[in-house]
């Protein structure tokens, strides 16, 4: 009942600035300071507080409960637009979305919609795949890596294109695939990756979180070892080893959804981004370039072009083509 | 497995082994002057953020320093709610973590902004022993390593030493054992566990600063990854002795070792199995090894006798 009470109050105070005021609130598997998945949502969050003047609430989130809970709360407080940021928020979303329908539920890496609920699904394999490219024309060993946070659908599906996209250019490459069981371990992420290496593996590509950061440190210590970041532009995080990084320019997305909704013409739908619409990119690091076979390059931005134009998609695993 | 990769086998061991091993020893002297300080995962993330903090300021080795600093600080909250108020000493210490790891977020946040800190630390150069560290297999786990593993190693006889061989050792066992009989030989059980407790919230900075001075050369939230509380079940492992506590740690960091190995190794398992392995091991190992030893009688008695 109080939260209906301040909806009201909320509504009756941005009467006077014709639309209601847009409030919006965005959940993360993990924090904000981790410079990829988390980072770049929380910046979108905050360019739609600045390009539209909305009210803005964020909250970590650990457990399925939570998500539950957080869904709900922002549910019953009447805010108009809540993302669930990651595949793992989708069943809740889908649940607590029905108890509320004027709350707009938006999950990324989601592919199911309702009433009021979306899908934001980019094409991560895409911006993968080239990566993958540049990986299997530039490894000197035969072997390289792949190290995720937790084995969901969107990191392995990350995987299986990096690794594709490394076999159209060397097909007898080797790929090693670990996972640090959590995002958070720094600690651990970085012996995934010494490991990985110890066995030969000498360009990984790492799709962790903040665990990640693990990961370019063991690069850092070995010699010739070269890192793909993810998610967000990783480049400077450690220039001297990162080649590269795929980004999802989670902003532009969040704003892309937000301005459409306060503009009144959403229409809720599993919305697909990527190549083409410049939301997931390959950001090569300046300093790498050069080290980078031209050749390779070359094959990049050939397929690029392909995928903006339509007509090439970054292969998806088997499985996850059967039950995304 | 061929002695390369046998000695990175060995040398990943260690490292994981290493900041366990510190938290575990303080926590040892801790639960034998008969308090269970569940909040050491608090005390460990602080001492990480404190290590970061401080390199970018002194540099990795008083950087070292402050982390210990930072694990006292914690455990100081711990002393005060937990045996100055004897408050009940599990519930002191789950809120000691929350706050720990929390706290650690937030201040974190507040220094370096929402872009975080990155890989900006300066870390903790290895120290290699001259000739012994050319030993095949063995010589680069043992006598290549940073400075917190020595110091780890180092402690483990020190302890044992304090423990068993001098006054206030005996003090400390005493009162884990018997609070009330030690109170009347003229022990001040408090004092006792007091300082007990705050050598444990040091050890744990120390397993904090550790992770980013030595490891990570950064911080991340979180990043303690539940150390805290794998410390104490290698405490229990090891039952209750430095060198038991040793090997325990050891074979925990061994366990950890062997998952990256696995999951290196590329068989075609599911990866799930391999990360569970350790704890696996730790509750095989504490099934097989049961009533061999005890815990202190008094461990975690909430206001046994005042002192």
């Amino acid at each position: 009942m109080a939260a209906c009470g301040s909806t009201k109050s909320a509504a009756n105070d941005s009467a006077a600035a014709a639309p209601a005021t847009l409030r919006v609130a965005l959940l993360t598997p993990g924090p904000v300071s981790d410079q990829g998945w988390n980072g770049g949502a929380f910046a979108g969050l905050n360019m739609i507080h600045d390009s539209l003047g909305a009210r803005v609430s964020h909250v970590q989130t650990k457990t399925p409960a939570e998500f539950d809970e957080n869904f709900r709360l922002y549910g019953e407080q009447g805010y108009t637009l809540v993302f669930g940021h990651g595949f793992e928020y989708q069943d809740a979303a889908e649940r607590i979305a029905q108890e509320f329908p004027r709350t707009q539920y938006v999950t990324t890496s989601g592919t199911r919609t309702s009433t009021n609920l979306t899908g934001l699904e980019f094409a991560f394999e895409d911006g993968a795949y080239l990566a993958g490219i540049i990986a299997g024309a530039a490894t000197k060993t035969g072997t390289i890596g792949a190290i995720g946070g937790q084995e969901i659908p969107p990191v392995r599906r990350s995987f299986y294109a990096f690794e594709q996209g490394a076999r159209s250019v060397n097909p007898s490459v080797k790929m090693i695939t670990s996972y640090v069981g959590n995002w958070d371990d720094a600690s651990a992420g970085k012996e995934q990756a010494l490991a990985q290496i110890a066995r030969k593996a000498d360009i990984i590509f790492q799709n962790a979180d903040a665990a990640g950061l693990g990961i370019f440190q063991a690069a850092r210590e070995s010699k010739g070892v070269r890192v793909f970041g993810t998610n967000g532009n990783q480049n400077a995080v450690a220039p001297e080893v990162v080649l590269g990084s795929v980004v999802i320019d989670l902003p532009r997305a969040f704003l892309l959804v937000a301005r459409e909704i306060q503009a009144g013409t959403f229409k809720p739908r599993v919305i697909s981004l990527g190549t083409a619409s410049n939301v997931v990119r390959l950001e090569l690091n300046p300093a790498l370039r050069g080290t980078i076979p031209a050749p390779a390059l070359l094959t990049v931005d050939s397929v690029t072009k392909l995928f903006v134009a339509g007509t090439f998609k970054a292969p998806i695993p088997p499985i996850a083509a059967i039950k995304p | 497995m061929s002695s390369p990769a046998l000695a990175d086998f060995l040398d990943a061991s260690v490292r994981s082994a290493t900041p366990l091993l510190l938290a575990a020893l303080g926590e040892t002297v801790a639960e034998r002057s008969g308090v269970i300080n569940v909040g050491i995962e608090g005390t460990i993330i602080a001492g990480c953020l404190a290590g970061l903090v401080a390199a970018t300021v002194v540099g990795p080795n008083a950087a070292l320093l402050a982390a210990g600093i930072a694990g006292i600080g914690i455990a100081l909250i711990f002393v005060v709610v937990a045996i100055g108020l004897a408050a009940d000493q599990i519930i002191t210490g789950t809120a000691i973590t929350m706050l720990g790891l929390g706290l650690t977020s937030t201040l974190y946040r507040v220094i370096y902004g929402d872009g975080g800190a990155a890989l900006s630390a300066p870390t903790l150069s290895v120290i290699g022993i001259p000739l012994l560290q050319d030993i095949p297999v063995v010589g680069r786990a043992l006598f290549r390593q940073p400075l917190p593993t020595y110091l780890a190693e180092l402690m483990v006889p020190a302890i044992w030493y304090w423990l068993h061989r001098t006054q206030s050792g005996l003090a400390i066992r005493a009162t884990g054992e018997n609070p009330g009989a030690s109170l009347a030989s003229g022990i001040s059980t408090r004092r006792v566990q007091t300082t007990a407790v705050l050598f444990g919230g040091m050890c744990g900075g120390l397993a904090g600063g550790t992770l980013v001075l030595a490891q990570v050369g950064t911080f991340t939230e979180g990043m303690s990854a539940g150390r805290g509380f794998v410390a104490i079940a290698i405490v229990a492992l090891g039952r209750w002795h430095p060198v038991g506590v040793a090997m325990a740690a050891l074979v925990f960091g061994m366990a950890s070792a062997l998952q990256f190995l696995f999951q290196a190794l590329n068989l075609n398992l599911p990866y799930q199995i391999f990360l569970a392995l350790p704890y696996l091991l730790t509750l095989l190992a504490l099934a097989l090894t049961r009533g061999v030893y005890r815990a202190p009688a008094a461990l975690g008695a909430r206001k046994a006798v005042r002192g």
